[in-house]
């Protein structure tokens, strides 16, 4: 167990390693002279050739791209993200700053999508076949393909603007929660409703499951003490991973509900092009999400003891 | 199954979808406040797409910052709604030798909103070579000093119309008392109407009413920005009434606006002008004729019409919005005529030769490539794209649209492997003369080299006389449209839109300008 948590923490690391070679080299394969970027991001678009000369040299772009490579990893080791090219905020704290607003967002979000998709799951897979599976799984289908923007203004649309139920945009009180976390919780619950419907319908059929009707307990039992455990395994793990992915924040949901979290500071960077800043997001997400996924996995061998990672214990 | 569980799952379903927010937060919300209700309190809120980052002259006040930065900060040299130059927080200004020295008269008795007075010392500091507007674009000030409290001296190394330039809301007066005693920027501090009060990342600012303000007091107590990135977000806030004013409204949702009842939109052209470049050191563009062809062949009006949902003024080529000072009133401008763009093709040497419905010359097929850039303006400049390769191959040429980050256009630019861009008229604003710099040979920007077009523009740039200044103009604008450096498409029109509630609102030519002098809420 511990052998296998060493090895999964050495590959995680790996990969954070390659994210951050491909982090920096985006700056690099970026078209353009970086020093421009740089300098169009600061002084926007009245630049004179002099200016970019002048910041190449004070911000080290003269030197070869390995030796910066390394000068930029050796900050990261220190946990020195840089600074904004735009603000000249430290990049760090502008992301940790960010990151209870998407936290939060990615609770809710994961809670609404529970709250649709295990009744759901579960009503489909004991009745499957029936019409209300068919119209569960329909349903799901439909929330699957239905991008995020466009179900974001639709809710928008429906409950901002006809009903005034919510406010359609902002962060704040529990009302500005609603309709961000509704949009995203559903087209979660899309994909957990069909896991669950599909993996208790595996679980349903096993022999235990046989066994313990033959034992003649009743179906609720059966249900909610024998196959919802083992049922659930594989959602919590989708859980899991989606938490991870939430938490480097929603991008288009955060932006369209002017939302301070995360992905609105990747877009907003994006359109600022402002690289340390893109850099610094895109490595935040990537290890939360390695994280994220390492977590899984351990809790996963911790909850499962059928499976045997270590094949040499 | 029995049947109690069954309805558990089913409750937690719609609890799920409409309990989960329904009953949540009886807390009462500021915000959402429903559409049709009047407000008491006299707080403006407004939608704007972009946060303030920086708040400081060392930085360009870039995006939607500049509508904010208006409220709190002045500028010597005003604009008013129709372009005129008339007085800002300088009274009158003169130059004693033709524009190499100007000489400001401040106002008297306007302070700062820290109390301090607005004096000679806090216009030096503004435009110290620490500023961002001395180290990028008045490059030509030698130094800013004081006469006396209430009267400053620009020296120039050549002569310039400077107090055109000092319009720009961008390069505004700031206290030094912006700044802590080790030189750190605390906040903001300026003359305007409104004060800074507070500031949350990436959601809103909150300005409140400089009670001591020299010139007409505003109406409101409070002016609340909140940005709205996402332009379908911003319109529907307004709609629901979580914000009073919603500026930059898209096109397409224009004519909606207008016909909903309560919701007031303003229109009015700017001084940006949208226009198509031409790589003139390159064949094809390097021939006048090809460049006069393609100006016959696109119909502007088509482009307002049919792409900008009738939003703005078709060009025709003429780069200077009529609503600029010096703008040629009886300037030639083009209409579409295919025959005579397809004639002039044909003279230039392209010809049809293979029946392709592509026209070659010596054996090569006339292909240009189009660059649009991502970012804000590709909304706009993506489908005006498309109608220019559409229109183009009806004279026989075959146009490749290049979708580029600015980045990669900037290298294309330099490598000049590029036909042509589609570029926003972002180059100008007020009756400033910048814009003709764009083809000028010293511009980074500038594709097309002829001397006569750079003496002329140096000559607008260096005189002060107005007589003068207006007859180089409109030779400059006469010259465009002969030799078409680049092919002017569409003047762009503003809109904002207001609530039912907001009154006094007038809308401004200047684009990065937002006036709330008169505005308030009322029934």
């Amino acid at each position: 167990m511990w052998k296998y948590i060493a090895k999964r923490l050495a590959m995680v690391s790996i990969v954070i390693a390659g994210v951050t070679f491909i982090a920096f080299s985006a700056m690099y394969f970026a078209p353009g002279d970086p020093a421009e970027v740089i300098a169009l991001a600061r002084y926007g678009e009245d630049l004179s050739a002099s200016q970019i000369g002048t910041l190449r040299e004070a911000e080290g772009l003269d030197a070869p791209v390995h030796i910066q490579y390394l000068i930029w990893v050796g900050h990261l080791l220190r946990l020195d993200l840089g600074k904004s090219l735009v603000t000249s905020e430290d990049v760090l704290a502008e992301i940790l700053q960010k990151l209870p607003a998407t936290a939060k967002l990615a609770i809710a979000s994961l809670l609404v999508s529970f709250l649709i998709a295990l009744p759901a799951g579960i009503l489909s897979a004991l009745r499957k076949n029936s019409l209300l599976d068919r119209g569960c799984m329909f349903v799901s289908l439909v929330g699957v393909s239905i991008p995020n923007f466009w179900l974001g203004l639709l809710l928008i649309w429906l409950f901002a603007l006809t009903l005034h139920m919510f406010p359609s945009f902002g962060y704040g009180s529990l009302k500005h929660f609603v309709l961000p976390a509704l949009t995203l919780g559903t087209s979660l619950a899309a994909v957990t409703a069909r896991l669950t419907r599909a993996s208790l319908l595996e679980v349903l059929g096993q022999e235990y499951i046989v066994a313990a009707r033959a034992r003649g307990l009743d179906e609720h039992t059966i249900l909610f003490r024998h196959a919802l455990k083992n049922a659930l395994l594989p959602v919590i793990t989708f859980a899991g991973m989606q938490f991870g992915y939430l938490l480097g924040g929603a991008v288009i949901v955060e932006t369209i509900f002017s939302w301070p979290g995360i992905g609105k500071l990747l877009v907003d960077s994006i359109f600022a092009r402002d690289f340390s800043m893109i850099q610094g997001c895109v490595l935040f997400i990537a290890v939360l999400f390695s994280l994220s996924s390492l977590a899984v996995d351990i809790l996963y061998a911790v909850l499962d003891p059928r499976i045997r990672y270590d094949r040499h214990d | 199954m029995n049947r109690s569980f069954k309805f558990i799952l089913i409750i937690c379903m719609l609890f799920a979808v409409i309990g989960a927010s329904a009953c949540i937060g009886e807390e009462k919300d500021r915000t959402a406040k429903g559409a049709g209700s009047v407000e008491s309190s006299q707080e403006l809120v407004v939608g704007i797409s972009t946060d303030v980052s920086s708040w400081y002259l060392n930085m360009f006040a870039a995006g939607d910052a500049r509508f904010v930065w208006s409220q709190v900060y002045e500028t010597l040299v005003r604009l008013d709604p129709d372009l005129n130059v008339i007085p800002g927080l300088a009274e009158s200004w003169e130059t004693p030798d033709d524009g190499r020295t100007w000489i400001f008269h401040l106002r008297e008795n306007v302070t700062f909103h820290d109390g301090s007075p607005f004096d000679a010392d806090s216009v030096v500091f503004s435009y110290s070579n620490q500023s961002y507007v001395r180290q990028a674009v008045l490059k030509p000030v030698q130094s800013v000093e004081t006469l006396d409290a209430h009267t400053v001296k620009f020296v120039l190394e050549k002569p310039m119309p400077l107090p055109f330039y000092l319009t720009h809301v961008a390069w505004p007066v700031m206290c030094p008392g912006c700044l802590d005693a080790e030189g750190n920027f605390v906040k903001p501090v300026g003359t305007g109407p409104f004060m800074f009060e507070t500031q949350k990342k990436d959601q809103e600012i909150v300005l409140t009413r400089n009670e001591a303000y020299w010139g007409e007091k505003p109406l409101l107590d409070k002016v609340t920005f909140k940005v709205i990135p996402e332009a379908a977000t911003r319109v529907i806030a307004l709609e629901t009434g979580e914000v009073d004013m919603v500026i930059k409204v898209p096109e397409y949702d224009v004519e909606r606006l207008e016909a909903e009842e309560g919701i007031q939109v303003h229109r009015k052209l700017t001084t940006f002008t949208d226009f198509l470049q031409f790589n003139c050191d390159n064949s094809p563009f390097n021939d006048t004729r090809v460049r006069q062809s393609i100006a016959y062949a696109i119909d502007t009006e088509t482009l307002v019409n049919e792409v900008l949902e009738g939003i703005g003024k078709p060009a025709g080529g003429r780069p200077y919005s009529p609503v600029m000072m010096y703008s040629d009133p009886d300037l030639e401008t083009y209409t579409q005529d295919l025959d005579k763009a397809g004639a002039l093709l044909e003279e230039a040497g392209w010809k049809d030769s293979d029946g392709d419905g592509i026209k070659e010359k010596g054996g090569t097929p006339l292909h240009v490539t189009l660059i649009v850039s991502k970012g804000v303006w590709a909304a706009r400049h993506n489908p005006m794209a498309q109608v220019v390769q559409g229109t183009l191959r009806e004279v026989g040429m075959d146009v490749e649209i290049q979708v580029l980050d600015e980045g990669a256009i900037s290298k294309l630019e330099n490598t000049g492997d590029f036909g042509m861009i589609l570029r926003s008229g972002y180059f100008v604003w007020g009756p400033y003369p910048k814009h003709f710099f764009v083809h000028h040979s010293g511009s980074p920007y500038s594709h097309y080299h002829n001397e006569t077009y750079d003496q002329l523009v140096n000559a607008a740039d260096m005189t002060v006389d107005t007589q003068e200044q207006e007859e180089l103009y409109h030779s400059l604008q006469s010259f465009v449209i002969e030799e078409v450096p680049a092919f002017y498409l569409v003047h762009e029109e503003k809109v904002v839109a207001t609530g039912s509630s907001v009154k006094g609102y007038t809308i401004s030519s200047e684009d990065p300008w937002l006036n709330l002098s008169g505005v308030y809420h009322g029934k």
